[in-house]
C-alpha cells in the first residue's frame, strides 16, 4: 500500500518537474518553480493575515448592528477618534506597553546575564525561569487574582502584616499616583492600580521568554572580545555597557519590536484578570474595547474601525522603531 | 529588475500574490451567505439546544432532554453546554454573521432585544397560538403574567420572542450568626433599616456588613424598590430621586466602610457569607440551593425579600433567562417549541425548581404536593416565591446590554470613591442616554 502511493507520489513530483522544466525551455525562467514553492506560505500570509485585515477595513465602512446597517465611510473612525471610551482605552494600552516593555527587557536582561555567569544549576534556573511563560496566561490569572484579592489574598495580608493599609488591587480603579501621593493627584490620572497589578503580572509571566532569547544572544558573543577588554583594563560594568550590549543590540531591539507588538495586542491577563474590564474603564485597553464593541454590542462596524486604527498604530510604531533604533542596531 | 540568477524572479513573486489572494478572497467570498438567505441548522440531524446550566441543573436538564427525546419520534433535542451568558451571546452573534444558527439557545431579554433586527430569531406566536402544538387558553393564563410580559417586546410589534425558561427574583440572603452578634434580630425591612443594621454590625462586630455584587439587576431592583424606574421609552431614568438615593447608600455604605465589593464574575460575597464574615448579600433565588449545601446548618442563614421605600408595596426584580427559538429549518423550530412545552408543563416545572433552585414559571406549580412539601421543610423555602408576585422585569430594549455594563461601572466608580453617588447617577444617565440613541 505504502509502496503504491510513494509510486503515485513519485509520478505526480516527475509530471511536475517535467512540466516545469517544458516551462523553463520556452523562456519563462525559474518563475513558475518560484510561484509554486511560495504558494503555500502566501496562502496562510494572504489568508490569516492579509485577508482578514482587507475585510476588517470592509466592515469598518458600514455602520449598524451585526453588519447589517448602511455603507456610512469613514463615520466609524471619526467616531473612534472622538469617544472619549476610545481614547481612554487608547491610554490605558499606552501605560500598559510603556509599563511592561522595557521593564521586562530590563529584567530579563539581569536575569539572562546572571545566568550566563553562573555555571552551576544554569540549567535548572533556566526552566524555572522559563516556567511561568509556558503556563497559560489565564491558569495563571486565576492564581494571581486569588494573590490580589482584596478580602482574602496573601498580598493584602503582608500589606497589613508589615503595616501598610490593605489596597483594593484588581478593583482599584484609582491612579496609583493619586493612591501614592495621598489624593494629592487626581484619581483620573496616570495608570490605575489594578491596570499596574496587570502590568505586574505580564511582566512575571512575559520574562521567560525573553531571558530565553537573551541567553542564546549572550552564548552568540565571542569569549575572546570580552576577555580583549578586561585585559585593557575595563571592568563588569564597562565590559556589559561597550562590549555585551552592543553586541546583543540586534536581539535587544528584536525583543523591543516584539514586545510592543504584543503589549498593544494584548488581550488575555486583561480579560482573565478582570473579567473583560468592563466594571473598571481603566483596565479596558484598545483589544477589550474592540472586543465588547464587537461581540458584546454588536457594533461590527464600530469595532473593526478601531482594529483597522490599532493595526495602524502597530504598524506606525513597528516602522518608527526600525527608523530609530534600528540605526543603532549591530549585527557584525 | 531582479536578476532571475540572483533571487526570486519578480514576476514570479507577483503571479504567486495574485494566486494567492485570488484563493484568499474565494474563500472569504464563500464564507458569508447573502443577508435574506435562510439560516442553516448547526446540526442538522438535531434540535440543538446552547445552555448554560452547570453540575446539578446541567445533569437534570440533559436528563429532562433525553425524557422528552425518548417519548416522540423527529428531531431529538441535543443540549450542549455553551459557556456563560456573555459567551453564548457572542457566540449567537458571530452565527448569525455565519447564518448558520442552533435550533434554541438560553437568551436575556437584553440579548433577544440585539438578536431581533437580525431576522434570526423567530416570533413565538405562530407556535403559542397553533391548533396542534400550542397552548390553550387554560395554559397560558397559568404562567405568571410576568413571566410572559417580560418577553413580550413593544419596541418589535409586541411579538413574543422568547419564552420563560429559568427565572428567579432578586434576595436578601443574611447570616443569622453575624446578625445576632450585633444584637439583631431579624433582617431588614427597608432600606433605612438595612442601614442602620450595616451600621451595627460594623460597631458591634468590626465586620463589614454587606459584600457587594455589582450588577445592573441588583441596581435596578434597589431602585424598583424605592418605587423608581429604570427607563421611560428609550430614556434612562438614573437620575431620578430613587436612582440617586441608591447611589448614595452605595456611597455612604462606602465611605463608612460597611461594605465592599467582591471581584466580578466571582461569588466571593456567598463564600463570605458562609464564613460568617458578612452579614448580607442579594443574589439571585437561584443560589438557595448552593448555599444550603455549603452552609450545612439551617439556623444559620437565611433568605428574605430584599428591602424597601415602602415595605407595604414591596417590589423586586424578576431575572433568569428565557429561551429563543431560532429561524432554521421549520422540522427544527417545531422541535425546538415541543420541548419549551414540555419543558414549561407543571410537572416538569416542579422538577426543575426543585432541582435548581430556579422559580416555576407555572402558577398550578406552587400547588403542587412536592412543591407544599419543599416548603414544609425549612421556613425560608417559601420566601422566593413569595415574592413572584411583585417581581418586576427588566428593560427588553436594543442597546440595554451595554447600558448594563454603564451601570456597573458607574457603581464600582461610587464604591471606590471616584465619584459622589449624585455625580455618578447624573454622570451615568446621559451615557446609557447616548447608547439608547445610538441603538
Amino acid at each position: 500500500m505504502l509502496g503504491l502511493i510513494a509510486d503515485a507520489v513519485d509520478g505526480v513530483l516527475a509530471h511536475l518537474d517535467n512540466g516545469l522544466d517544458r516551462l523553463r525551455r520556452r523562456g519563462r525562467g525559474d518563475a513558475p518553480t518560484a510561484a509554486l514553492l511560495l504558494f503555500p506560505a502566501l496562502t496562510i500570509l494572504v489568508v490569516f493575515g492579509m485577508a482578514p485585515l482587507v475585510v476588517s477595513a470592509y466592515m469598518s465602512l458600514y455602520g449598524g448592528k451585526h453588519g447589517m446597517g448602511p455603507f456610512v465611510g469613514l463615520a466609524n473612525y471619526v467616531e473612534a477618534l472622538q469617544s472619549p471610551v476610545f481614547r481612554r482605552s487608547f491610554l490605558v494600552t499606552v501605560y500598559y506597553a510603556v509599563g511592561t516593555v522595557p521593564t521586562t527587557l530590563l529584567l530579563s536582561f539581569l536575569i539572562a546575564y546572571g545566568l550566563h555567569r553562573i555555571v552551576r544549576g544554569r540549567g535548572l534556573l533556566r526552566t524555572l525561569y522559563f516556567l511561568p511563560y509556558v503556563t497559560s496566561a489565564v491558569a495563571a490569572a486565576m492564581v494571581w487574582r486569588a494573590l490580589f484579592n482584596p478580602q482574602t489574598g496573601i498580598v493584602n495580608v503582608l500589606f497589613v502584616r508589615i503595616g501598610l493599609p490593605a489596597q483594593q488591587w484588581l478593583l482599584e480603579p484609582r491612579g496609583v499616583l493619586h493612591l501614592i501621593t495621598g489624593g494629592w493627584v487626581p484619581p483620573e490620572l496616570g495608570p490605575s492600580l489594578a491596570l499596574c497589578c496587570i502590568i505586574l503580572f505580564d511582566i512575571w509571566h512575559g520574562s521567560g521568554f525573553m531571558v530565553v532569547v537573551f541567553l542564546a544572544g549572550l552564548a552568540a558573543i565571542p569569549r575572546e572580545l570580552e576577555e580583549a577588554a578586561r585585559m585593557d583594563g575595563a571592568g563588569g560594568l564597562r565590559i556589559v555597557r561597550h562590549v555585551v550590549i552592543p553586541l546583543l543590540s540586534p536581539t535587544i531591539f528584536f525583543l523591543g519590536v516584539v514586545g510592543a507588538v504584543r503589549a498593544f495586542q494584548a488581550f488575555n491577563s486583561f480579560y482573565a484578570l478582570t473579567q473583560g474590564g468592563r466594571t473598571l474603564g481603566t483596565t479596558e485597553n484598545l483589544v477589550l474595547h474592540i472586543y465588547s464593541n464587537f461581540y458584546e454590542y454588536g457594533y461590527w462596524g464600530y469595532g473593526a474601525a478601531v482594529a483597522v486604527l490599532l493595526s495602524s498604530a502597530i504598524i506606525a510604531l513597528t516602522v518608527i522603531q526600525w527608523r530609530i533604533i534600528g540605526r543603532r542596531v549591530h549585527y557584525s | 529588475m531582479i536578476k532571475q540568477n540572483h533571487g526570486i524572479p519578480y514576476h514570479a513573486v507577483v503571479a504567486a500574490v495574485v494566486l494567492t489572494i485570488s484563493v484568499a478572497l474565494l474563500a472569504a467570498g464563500c464564507g458569508g451567505a447573502p443577508q435574506n438567505a435562510e439560516f442553516r441548522p448547526i446540526d442538522p440531524d438535531n434540535a440543538v439546544f446552547w445552555d448554560r446550566q452547570t453540575t446539578e441543573s446541567a445533569a437534570l436538564l440533559q436528563q429532562l432532554a433525553g425524557e422528552f427525546n425518548k417519548n416522540r419520534a423527529g428531531l431529538p433535542i441535543k443540549v450542549e453546554r455553551s459557556g456563560g451568558y456573555a459567551e453564548i451571546f457572542r457566540k449567537v452573534s458571530a452565527s448569525i454573521r455565519a447564518r448558520t444558527l442552533p435550533a434554541m439557545a438560553v437568551s436575556y431579554e437584553s440579548m433577544t432585544a440585539e438578536y431581533i433586527p437580525t431576522g434570526a430569531v423567530a416570533p413565538l406566536d405562530p407556535f403559542i397560538h397553533d391548533p396542534e402544538i400550542g397552548l390553550i387558553r387554560e395554559d397560558l393564563e397559568d404562567f405568571f403574567p410576568v413571566a410572559l410580559e417580560t418577553n413580550t417586546f413593544s419596541e418589535f410589534g409586541g411579538k413574543m420572542y422568547s419564552f420563560p425558561f429559568a427565572k428567579s427574583v432578586l434576595m436578601l440572603y443574611f447570616n443569622r450568626r453575624v446578625l445576632e452578634a450585633a444584637g439583631i434580630t431579624a433582617p431588614p425591612q427597608t432600606w433605612d433599616e438595612f442601614l442602620e443594621q450595616c451600621r451595627r454590625i460594623k460597631a458591634k462586630t468590626g465586620k463589614h456588613a454587606y459584600a457587594v455584587n455589582v450588577d445592573c439587576s441588583t441596581f435596578n431592583a434597589m431602585i424598583f424598590s424605592l418605587g423608581g424606574e429604570v427607563l421611560r421609552g428609550r430614556e434612562t431614568l438614573y437620575d431620578s430621586p430613587a436612582s440617586i438615593r441608591v447611589f448614595e447608600l452605595l456611597e455612604t455604605l462606602a465611605k463608612e466602610d460597611l461594605a465592599y465589593q467582591i471581584t466580578p464574575g466571582s461569588y466571593d460575597d456567598e463564600v463570605a457569607l458562609i464564613n460568617d464574615l458578612v452579614a448580607f448579600t442579594l443574589r439571585s433565588s437561584s443560589s438557595r440551593a448552593n448555599l444550603a449545601l455549603m452552609m450545612n446548618d439551617p439556623a444559620r442563614w437565611g433568605l428574605t425579600r430584599i428591602p424597601q421605600g415602602d415595605p407595604s408595596r414591596p417590589v423586586t426584580v424578576l431575572y433568569g433567562p428565557n429561551v429563543v427559538i431560532f429561524n432554521t429549518t421549520p422540522e427544527h423550530q417545531r422541535t425546538a417549541w415541543e420541548f419549551i412545552r414540555f419543558f414549561t408543563s407543571t410537572e416538569i416545572s416542579v422538577r426543575w425548581a426543585l432541582g435548581t433552585g430556579y422559580m416555576p414559571v407555572r402558577k398550578s406549580a406552587l400547588n403542587h404536593p412536592e412543591m407544599q412539601q419543599f416548603w414544609s421543610e425549612w421556613e425560608y423555602n417559601r420566601a422566593a416565591y413569595d415574592c413572584l408576585h411583585f417581581a418586576r422585569p427588566e428593560p427588553n430594549i436594543a442597546g440595554w446590554q451595554q447600558v448594563r455594563d454603564l451601570v456597573a461601572q458607574a457603581e464600582t466608580e461610587v464604591l471606590a470613591r471616584i465619584k459622589p453617588g449624585r455625580q455618578a447617577a447624573l454622570d451615568l444617565k446621559r451615557a446609557a442616554d447616548a447608547v439608547l440613541a445610538r441603538n
